[in-house]
């Protein structure tokens, strides 16, 4: 695809250009991220334990308290490279759910769009609640 | 399964999946079973790797201005409800069913692929309710070299498929990308492009939907997270990479023959009673 240099900007580019462009972004940084997330965590545990597998499992839990948990054993000294993995997963898992948050913000503020913000509202609830399940 | 090896196949299959015009999982799920590896935790862990492969694809094609936000929309939540409740089903379902309907299902979508070759036909009039649902669009087709004006039909029969896609992505663990894909073509008339691009879209969210239910049930085991979706997205990196130059159809049903073999597997599995 052709680049285009910020000196010379679209001429009039629309709204939903522009969000096109922020829901490329949200995805690629979120997967970019947990991706890095993931890799420095193995590399990690290979230098600490000189063996890539970690034997650790996520017992039921929902990514809220999964969050809550790792932050909780960030503070208390608890930094293990599984922090790592299991944030590689939480951050891999919360990127779509942002697509989703900012589709919303864009249809009700942007494109005053009832309809579809009603619809974004519905998969954005429904999805809070799987991720509140446990 | 060391490392390595959990790495190694799923660069293989990100790779196959991606020359053959599917998802990773759909590979991942019977190689990784064939090993030994219970089919529920890798059933989990292919719905997480599902997420990175999808929204890494999406996130090129949103950008291109080839995905449709608000078809998008509209089907995820279809899709989203449906892989909550495959989600559901999968973790009560004894697993000799489990490879019985990925058998199933891996073998159906190979039908499918393999006889559809419809082409899209751009002059059909949108009913009342696509047309409330605002469900048109263009993009710009480098192919082409035109603008490609384009509006969806029968969205009310298109949304309720979507939920069918949703609960198979769901229950097994894959994208399900070619049967979204195939009820945007034929279901809803989009044009292939759009289609294909916006069904990563979807896939996102869906793929999130069902794991969220497996993080709850205690079935994801990030042991197997950090090889399998690196791993993953890697070959399927190469994979698209690759297809793009090739674009032969000897090698695309060669990369199909490879599915339906696992398809076979699968079935011979669930029915011998594992």
């Amino acid at each position: 695809m052709a680049s285009h240099p910020s000196s010379h900007p679209a001429p009039a580019a629309s709204a939903g250009l522009n969000m096109d462009l922020l829901v490329g972004w949200i995805l690629l940084a979120g997967v970019l991220l947990s991706l890095t997330l993931l890799l420095c965590g193995a590399l990690w545990h290979r230098f600490a334990t000189g063996t890539l597998t970690d034997n650790f499992r996520l017992a039921g839990t929902n990514l809220l308290a999964f969050v809550i948990a790792e932050v909780h054993n960030l503070f208390h000294g608890a930094l293990r490279p599984r922090i790592l993995i299991s944030s590689g997963i939480a951050v891999l898992m919360i990127t779509p759910y942002i697509r989703v948050l900012a589709s919303m913000l864009y249809f009700l503020f942007e494109e005053r769009n009832l309809k579809y913000t009603v619809f974004t509202l519905f998969v954005l609830s429904v999805l809070t609640y799987s991720l509140m399940l446990h | 399964m060391s490392f390595a090896a959990l790495f190694l196949i799923s660069v293989v299959a990100g790779f196959i999946g991606a020359m053959a015009g599917m998802g990773g999982g759909v590979v991942l799920v019977p190689v990784l079973t064939f090993f030994g590896l219970p089919i529920k935790e890798v059933i989990a862990i292919s719905i997480v790797s599902v997420i990175a492969t999808s929204s890494g694809a999406a996130s090129a094609y949103v950008r291109d201005h080839i995905t449709n936000l608000k078809v998008g929309m509209f089907l995820e939540m279809f899709t989203m409800s449906g892989a909550i409740i495959g989600a559901m089903i999968t973790v009560v379902t004894r697993q000799r069913y489990l490879y019985i309907m990925f058998g199933l299902v891996l073998l159906i979508s190979w039908i499918v692929m393999w006889f559809n070759h419809g082409e899209f036909v751009p002059e059909t009039i949108p009913d009342r309710f696509s047309r409330w649902l605002e469900l048109h669009g263009s993009y710009y087709d480098q192919a082409a070299g035109k603008t490609i004006e384009y509006s969806a039909r029968r969205a009310y029969l298109g949304g309720p498929m979507m939920f069918g896609a949703g609960l198979i992505a769901g229950l097994l663990g894959i994208g399900a990308g070619a049967l979204k894909v195939l009820v945007m073509d034929l279901v809803m008339g989009l044009p292939a492009k759009v289609s294909t691009t916006t069904s990563n879209l979807i896939i996102g969210v869906t793929g999130l939907a069902g794991a969220s239910v497996y993080l709850a049930a205690g079935l994801i085991h990030p042991e197997l997270a950090t090889p399998i979706i690196i791993g993953i997205v890697a070959g399927a990196f190469l994979g698209t990479r690759i297809l793009v130059r090739l674009h032969n159809r000897t090698i695309h049903q060669f990369f199909l023959f490879i599915l339906a073999i696992l398809a076979i597997e699968m079935l011979y599995k669930g029915i011998r009673g594992l």
